[in-house]
């Protein structure tokens, strides 16, 4: 089948899905954990927001960039689902809604997620002035987060979109025109697109993830972050191509496909534990205190969460994919893939949550800066581990993603009969015994 | 490694489309095929030979394992036990700075090993005397090759037959 059909059954099922995300989104907003509850920042709601928004938005980012980096690779085998990461990257344009409010939030001081965002935070004359993210205000301020979330993301979206045209447009008169003129098109963009999402990419993330530990900063976090979108966005393919091939469609996707698929995933997890390796070695090496209280923080307070990132983001996939047949099987496939996603989405709570725990605490007991810093002791609904109202959020978001992924499928034919590389995917062959 | 002399006999294909279908013939004939050898890679060829998973990499598994030990318990031993120094005010055994040169050591056993073993089992090296059927195999001829030291007369002319008619535009034979 080439076209995809998106029926009522799964509209419903994911709006259902999204329903259930809503109403946890409302809980989180009402059930503020009670060592923050009397300041009314609703920080569990803001921060399920950003976690979400950040991991969701990221995938589709990454996806872009995986297209972009393909396509000047002369890559040729992923071609026969590229209609599926096409439609991952639209998801861009939802993200950038997430976050224009959070930004407008930054404005209004609507919440506390950002400590660079405080009122009166670079004024000398202010109880609320801090001298480090004084000297940070060049970069950490509203103007960047808001001007760069639209400028920035917005150039990710166009970029994304034009790629998609280009490539939907290739399918209906591509054999028409001389020298793949359509392909060479999307290639001037890739290749354009790939310094861009270098650049900016980072700068993104460090205002986006990064600036809610204001006072911290790590060199390789852009690295560590996008492999984490990475993972999630090669595990969802796995699952969704999986999915979608049980109904019939992508019947030319084989096991050779998924097999490559799965070696990502095994690759990018190691990449990833070596990003996060690195992160962390340099600083417990080095020992400087202003970076070293970020790892503090989380192995005195978070330890499961810091643990367990480590256990389900390497150990897992590292052993379960390390042998050639379990990237052939759908089970063990389908089932790495989900520890994977999760395990990725637990890797942005890692790196959210705990900063916008202390950023709230410190606004909420404002004066008391020191006690403040260390007192997140005990367990916090909501921050400590994701609780159920954040699996409940987050299953809203897959539902919200996988809708927005569907209905642009739905769009078009999956079948992309006339990209050069056409044929080269057909008989892709990875492993040439049984 | 030269220890018996081997008779073989073999075709020289002049296109790979030809050596396919030979191949093809020979397994649907119950031949005993020696070996296959071709200037390049060919596509599908593994699959039309029944060729088997490699098991080199289960040795590459098992000295990245040594070598990731041998690291550990080196360094272990060295910094608690036999020279302990103090770097950078940290503790005797201080984990995070092992994971490198464990890292390093188990790429290095594993990768060493895996190329010693590869050499060992296809019988390559220093010193080694491979015996080559025939100079054109590397340039342009593709080669279907038997090995006859115990068949019989009757076996051998049924391959040669077999040779002839697959479209083999040489055929030879050879003591190795």
């Amino acid at each position: 089948m080439k076209q995809f059909i998106f029926e009522a059954k799964q509209k419903q099922f994911l709006m259902g899905l999204m329903a259930l995300g809503a109403v946890c989104l409302v809980l989180s907003y009402i059930f503020e954990p009670d060592s923050i509850a009397e300041a009314g920042f609703h920080q569990r709601f803001w921060s399920n927001l950003l976690h979400n928004g950040a991991f969701f938005t990221g995938m589709a980012f990454m996806t872009t960039f995986v297209i972009a980096a393909f396509v000047t690779a002369y890559s040729g085998w992923h071609v026969m689902f590229k209609r599926l990461w096409e439609a991952f990257s639209l998801f861009l344009i939802v993200g950038l809604v997430i976050f224009v409010l959070l930004g407008l939030g930054n404005v209004f001081h609507l919440h506390h997620l950002y400590h660079w965002a405080a009122e009166g935070i670079t004024d000398p004359s202010s109880p609320n002035f801090d001298e480090v993210i004084a000297g940070k205000a060049g970069f950490l301020n509203n103007g960047w987060y808001i001007g760069g979330t639209l400028l920035i993301g917005g150039l990710w979206y166009f970029i994304a979109r034009r790629m998609r045209q280009l490539s939907v447009q290739e399918d209906i008169d591509g054999d028409k025109v001389e020298n793949f003129a359509y392909h060479r098109k999307i290639r001037f963009w890739a290749a354009l697109f790939l310094p861009i999402a270098a650049f900016t990419g980072p700068a993104l993330i460090w205002q986006w993830v990064m600036s809610v530990d204001a006072h911290w900063y790590s060199t390789l976090f852009a690295w560590y972050s996008m492999a984490s979108w990475f993972l999630a966005a090669c595990s969802l393919t796995i699952l969704l191509l999986i999915y979608l091939k049980s109904l019939g469609y992508f019947e030319k996707v084989t096991v050779e496909h998924l097999h490559d698929l799965g070696k990502y995933m095994f690759a990018f997890s190691i990449f990833w534990t070596y990003c996060w390796f690195s992160q962390y070695m340099l600083i417990w090496y080095g020992n400087v205190g202003e970076e070293t209280i970020y790892f503090k923080e989380r192995l005195t307070h978070y330890p499961v969460l810091f643990y367990g990132n480590l256990f389900v983001n390497f150990a897992l996939p590292f052993l379960i994919l390390m042998r050639n047949t379990t990237k052939r099987r759908k089970g063990t496939l389908v089932f790495t893939a989900i520890l994977v996603f999760i395990g990725h989405w637990w890797d942005y709570f890692y790196m959210i949550k705990p900063g916008t725990l202390i950023t709230a605490q410190e606004a909420a007991h404002a004066g008391a800066h020191e006690a403040a810093q260390h007192g997140a002791a005990g367990f916090v609904a909501g921050f400590t581990i994701p609780g159920l109202l954040e699996l409940g959020i987050m299953l809203g978001f897959v539902g919200l993603f996988i809708y927005v992924v569907f209905h642009h499928l739905s769009k078009v034919s999956l079948d992309p009969v006339n990209d050069p590389y056409y044929e080269e995917s057909v008989h892709h062959e990875v492993q040439p015994y049984e | 490694m030269k220890s018996h002399s081997k008779k073989v006999l073999f075709g020289l294909y002049n296109d790979e489309e030809e050596l396919m279908a030979a191949i093809s013939g020979a397994k649907s004939k119950h031949l005993n095929i020696m070996d296959v050898y071709s200037p390049f890679p060919i596509h599908g060829m593994e699959k039309i030979l029944g060729l088997e998973e490699s098991r080199l990499h289960i040795v590459g598994f098992i000295f990245g394992m040594i070598g990731t030990l041998t690291a550990f318990l080196g360094m272990t031993w060295i910094f608690t036990s036999d020279w302990p120094t103090i770097f950078g005010g940290k503790p005797y055994f201080s984990l995070p700075a092992f994971v490198p040169i464990i890292f390093e050591l188990t790429v290095l056993f594993s990768a060493i090993a895996m190329t010693v073993v590869f050499y060992i089992v296809c019988g390559l090296g220093f010193g080694v005397d491979n015996p080559i059927l025939d100079d054109r195999i590397t340039d342009d001829k593709f080669c279907l090759a038997f090995q006859t030291n115990d068949l019989s007369g009757t076996d051998v002319s049924n391959i040669k037959k077999f040779l002839k008619e697959s479209g083999a535009a040489e055929i030879h034979e050879k003591e190795v």
